[in-house]
């Protein structure tokens, strides 16, 4: 009983926090310019991060180690240095985008520009950080992202044409720009297979003290958390599909062409739900991805961290988590345009994938960690083909971006 | 048991389990006709800058020296002798608040964190 209770809070927190600046922009891009087609980037994506998931839990309860911990101590430090610089510089960018999210939502509710956001945003974020503990975070803010599955409840509502939706689960050849195509694909995959994701969730494992006996908590809260989870993300492309591309809008460029997204379907509270759901998925966001940071260099280089410690037991893991979530306000406050940042963040992010996941294979397979609870043959040809994918990712990210970014 | 392995990058917590550091850097006697013997473990940024060349290692040593004075001009060294434990973690029979290696953390935690309401 106590078990099945943790598997559902474990599962709700995970759908409740998967939506974030990154997937929600994506799959609204793509619905509106290619409509369902590129339903499937969604769908591989989501089952990559599944497996990335279940294998960062599983390491954390067997060795007792999170990712960044492991990936120090099989490799060396000289080797860490690069997925520790490279996870940084991409979780900085994508910590400036959320913020960006939060701006542009709490812009559409007042009115006001959204620079003049950011410094507020960071501080409340900062402030939950400091006082809070890592329960109140993990569970109070992802409940909160529950709301995010008014985008499940739209498509439906909308009755899309579900054969059509099926039918692009399979990956196929685009019509036209054929450019932007694969550089949203690539984006699609970048914003759900997030490191910041696996890395947080092993250092939550941790934090929560998981051992053996979480090891089927952890295969259903990363299997059903994350499919629920994608499925929001395919809410919002239907979403796109049916209303923004139907009504002739397909080049999404800016964030205030879409919170009229759901209005067909409920109307003024449309609007109400939008905004609420973009302000709180990137809020939610903007909290784990600064306390990722923390976690990272912390972990890294052996200092004391927990969220649940006061900040004065820990001045180092404390400082890195401030110090990012104020530098990061910095190109909201100067009026980058969040949309623009996202999208490229999110392309970043798939580049960076084959540093931090090549690790896995190593580390999932090693007796002295993993003991008699190493990868099958089904994990590790779903990693080898998670590094297969990083590889292409990285190889064609810059050249697409140049070619088919906006 | 496998130097490299076993002992480098490791986790080091001090007799109170209070995280102090990674195993940087492992010290070595040289001895004539017998295998070399291990006799400190180095923990911080110079230990860990002397690992991607002798340059970093320099600059990281005289920056250091610049921010924390003379203690600071060379890395942290515990003995070996002080190993108790090595396990997930490696545990040394010491105090991390007698020694220097967090020194910048008490002055983060006394100049800025402590200053700031709630800490």
């Amino acid at each position: 009983m106590k078990k099945l209770l943790e598997i559902s809070l474990g599962v709700v927190t995970s759908v409740g926090g998967f939506l974030e600046v990154g997937s929600l922009a994506t799959a609204a891009q793509a619905g509106a310019l290619f409509q369902f087609q590129l339903v499937w980037a969604i769908l591989l994506g989501t089952i990559c991060i599944i497996f990335l998931v279940e294998m960062a839990g599983r390491f954390a309860a067997v060795s007792k180690h999170t990712i960044a911990d492991g990936i120090r101590e099989r490799f060396g430090f000289n080797a860490f240095l690069w997925p520790l610089v490279s996870t940084f510089l991409v979780n900085f960018l994508v910590l400036s985008a959320e913020i960006g999210g939060v701006c542009i939502a709490a812009e559409l509710a007042t009115g006001i520009g959204f620079q003049l956001w950011a410094l507020p945003v960071a501080f409340i974020a900062w402030l939950l950080l400091w006082k809070g503990t890592f329960g109140l975070i993990e569970k109070g803010v992802s409940l909160l992202g529950l709301v995010t599955l008014c985008f499940v409840a739209a498509a439906v509502i909308l009755k899309p044409d579900w054969t059509r939706v099926a039918i692009s689960s399979v990956p196929s050849l685009p019509h036209h720009d054929t450019a932007t195509y694969w550089f949203m694909a690539v984006s699609i995959l970048g914003a759900s297979i997030s490191p910041y994701l696996f890395m947080f969730y092993s250092a939550g494992a941790i934090e929560d003290k998981w051992d053996k006996t979480y090891l089927g908590t952890n295969r259903a809260i990363a299997g059903l958390g994350m499919s629920f989870g994608g499925s929001i993300s395919i809410g919002v492309l239907i979403v796109a599909t049916l209303v923004l591309a139907a009504n002739g809008i397909t080049q999404v460029d800016d964030y205030h062409q879409l919170p009229l997204m759901l209005t067909p379907v409920f109307g003024f509270w449309g609007f109400v739900l939008f905004v609420a759901s973009l302000g709180i998925a990137c809020f939610g966001a903007t909290v784990e991805i600064a306390l990722q940071q923390a976690y990272l260099v912390a972990q890294g280089f052996g200092w004391n961290w927990g969220e649940d410690r006061k900040p004065r037991d820990d001045p180092g893991f404390t400082m890195v988590y401030t110090v990012t979530i104020f530098a990061a306000t910095i190109p909201i406050a100067l009026g980058l345009d969040p949309l623009k940042l996202t999208i490229f963040s999110m392309a970043l992010t798939a580049a960076s994938l084959p540093l931090t996941v090549a690790p896995f294979l190593f580390l999932l397979n090693d007796e002295s960690y993993m003991g008699q609870h190493r990868n099958g043959v089904i994990s590790n040809t779903a990693v080898l083909f998670v590094v297969a994918l990083g590889f292409i990712l990285a190889v064609v990210t810059i050249p697409l971006q140049i070619l088919g970014g906006s | 048991m496998h130097l490299v392995r076993d002992v480098l990058d490791k986790q080091i917590v001090d007799r109170n389990q209070v995280k102090i550091g990674k195993v940087d850097g492992i010290v070595a006697r040289l001895r004539q006709g017998k295998p070399p013997r291990v006799i400190a473990v180095e923990i911080g940024s110079i230990a860990l800058a002397r690992r991607l060349g002798p340059r970093p290692g320099r600059w990281v040593a005289i920056l250091a020296a610049k921010l924390g004075g003379e203690r600071h001009a060379k890395p942290h060294r515990v003995a070996w002798s002080k190993a108790r434990d090595i396990g997930l973690d490696i545990e040394f029979d010491i105090d991390v608040r007698k020694t220097a290696i967090f020194d910048w953390q008490v002055w983060l935690r006394d100049h800025i964190i402590s200053k700031i309401p709630g800490a």
